[in-house]
């Protein structure tokens, strides 16, 4: 599980449907959720997580796409397997991973040092803890 | 304000002595569980309130003094209603003789009967019954003398989960019907979150959580609404990745996990599987 170290800076709320956004490392993210029932506000320090088989990349990304978690990230490891790779991506001052198909990460030729996009779901966000 | 509690009493356990010291306001009407670990004083909380065992401090129901510093009104002056995991219907009595030996209102025993579909039955003596079936019997007959209180000692742990389901309908059509303020101790998580309006956990005889069920039960870390507990069976390598086999209840699952995750845990341990309400899926 990835950790996010991040700020709430808005919480939406219709009927048992929250959305909440926040802000880590100079990007906002979004998180869809049902009811909270951790006492968050704006304002509210939280942990964030996501799992590495959550997150995907993207390279010289265009166009229009409905992911609301965009984070721009330089890979600092690549760990290959035989079918599967795990990427270590540095986001600000954190590091988070993601897992692919090896193949992805070969169509893609990643390299350390690239510059990617690592791209979450609203729905696959989720608040861990409430600091 | 209908029934305020405030008692102690020391228990000597098997193990340790302690002492149940529980301070509880409940309004009428309410459904309250009762919830917590055997041993932790759920059963001695209902015996008092029944007059069945004797406490230090004062319990009054509707302005009705129970039991204070100087006296303690008698179980049958109490009128509660009990219902307990074995029926304790009288063998040599019909069902409808059952339920009239509580008082002789026929037209009322009759409107039970029917109410949970035992109409049929109400010749029959108790052994030709199921177990299902005389639980209703002996919840008809805790309803004959329209209780203000109804006290259940985990009334459906004794019958299969089918039955248990049409019981617990039974319970709350008839709560819901008679007005009654409802105490139930229980263990069945689906039981409580389906009848309680609230619930307390008892542990060593303190209530240590107070709240609704779905507060209380809906175990979650932060925003992960889907949760439940397990034991960790094995951790296993694929690939980069590691892939983790928990048994929960009487089921196994995987989850998959990354190298980081897969060295925090041990083979053996308790874990919490949890994942975001979006992600399961029925079928």
């Amino acid at each position: 599980m990835n950790h996010i170290e991040a700020k709430v800076i808005k919480i939406e709320q219709k009927d048992n449907i929250t959305l909440v956004s926040f802000a880590s490392q100079g990007q906002n993210l979004r998180m869809m959720s049902l009811g909270l029932n951790t006492p968050i506000k704006e304002g509210s320090q939280v942990t964030l997580g996501v799992k590495a088989t959550s997150i995907a990349l993207a390279k010289n990304l265009s166009g229009e796409i409905s992911m609301s978690n965009q984070l721009p990230c330089k890979i600092e490891a690549l760990n290959k397997g035989e079918l599967l790779c795990s990427i270590t991506l540095r986001f600000g001052d954190a590091l988070i991973e993601s897992i692919t198909t090896l193949k992805s990460a070969n169509t893609m030729n990643l390299e350390l040092e690239d510059e990617v996009i690592a791209l979450i779901k609203a729905s696959e966000l989720s608040i861990l803890e409430v600091r | 304000m209908m029934m305020k509690i405030d008692i102690s009493k020391k228990l000597y356990g098997i193990s340790q002595d302690m002492s149940l010291d529980v301070k509880l306001e409940i309004k009428e009407g309410e459904f309250l569980a009762i919830s917590g670990e055997s041993g932790s004083g759920k059963t001695t909380l209902l015996r008092i309130l029944a007059g069945l065992e004797d406490a230090q401090g004062e319990i009054i129901v509707s302005e009705k003094i129970y039991l204070d510093a100087h006296n303690s009104l008698a179980t049958q002056a109490r009128g509660i209603g009990f219902v307990f995991q074995d029926y304790a219907l009288f063998a040599n009595m019909s069902v409808e003789q059952n339920l009239l030996f509580v008082k002789k209102d026929k037209n009322l025993a009759a409107h039970l009967l029917s109410l949970t579909g035992l109409n049929t039955l109400a010749k029959r003596l108790p052994h030709s019954l199921s177990g299902g079936q005389k639980q209703r019997v002996a919840l008809c007959r805790a309803f004959m003398s329209k209780p203000k209180l109804l006290l259940m000692d985990e009334p459906l742990s004794a019958l299969d989960p089918k039955m248990r389901s049409q019981l617990q309908e039974d319970i709350l059509k008839l709560h819901n019907e008679f007005a009654t303020t409802t105490l139930m101790v229980s263990h069945d998580p689906s039981e409580i979150y389906k009848l309680a309006s609230r619930m307390i956990v008892l542990e060593d005889g303190k209530i240590i959580n107070d709240g609704t069920p779905k507060e209380i039960l809906l175990k979650t870390q932060g925003s992960q609404k889907f949760s439940l507990r397990g034991e960790l069976l094995e951790i296993k390598k694929a690939d980069i990745i590691y892939i983790a086999v928990v048994a929960i209840g009487q089921q196994i699952v995987e989850v998959v996990l990354d190298a980081k995750e897969a060295k925090q845990f041990q083979v053996g341990q308790i874990v919490q599987v949890s994942t975001k309400a979006f992600a399961p899926s029925l079928s």
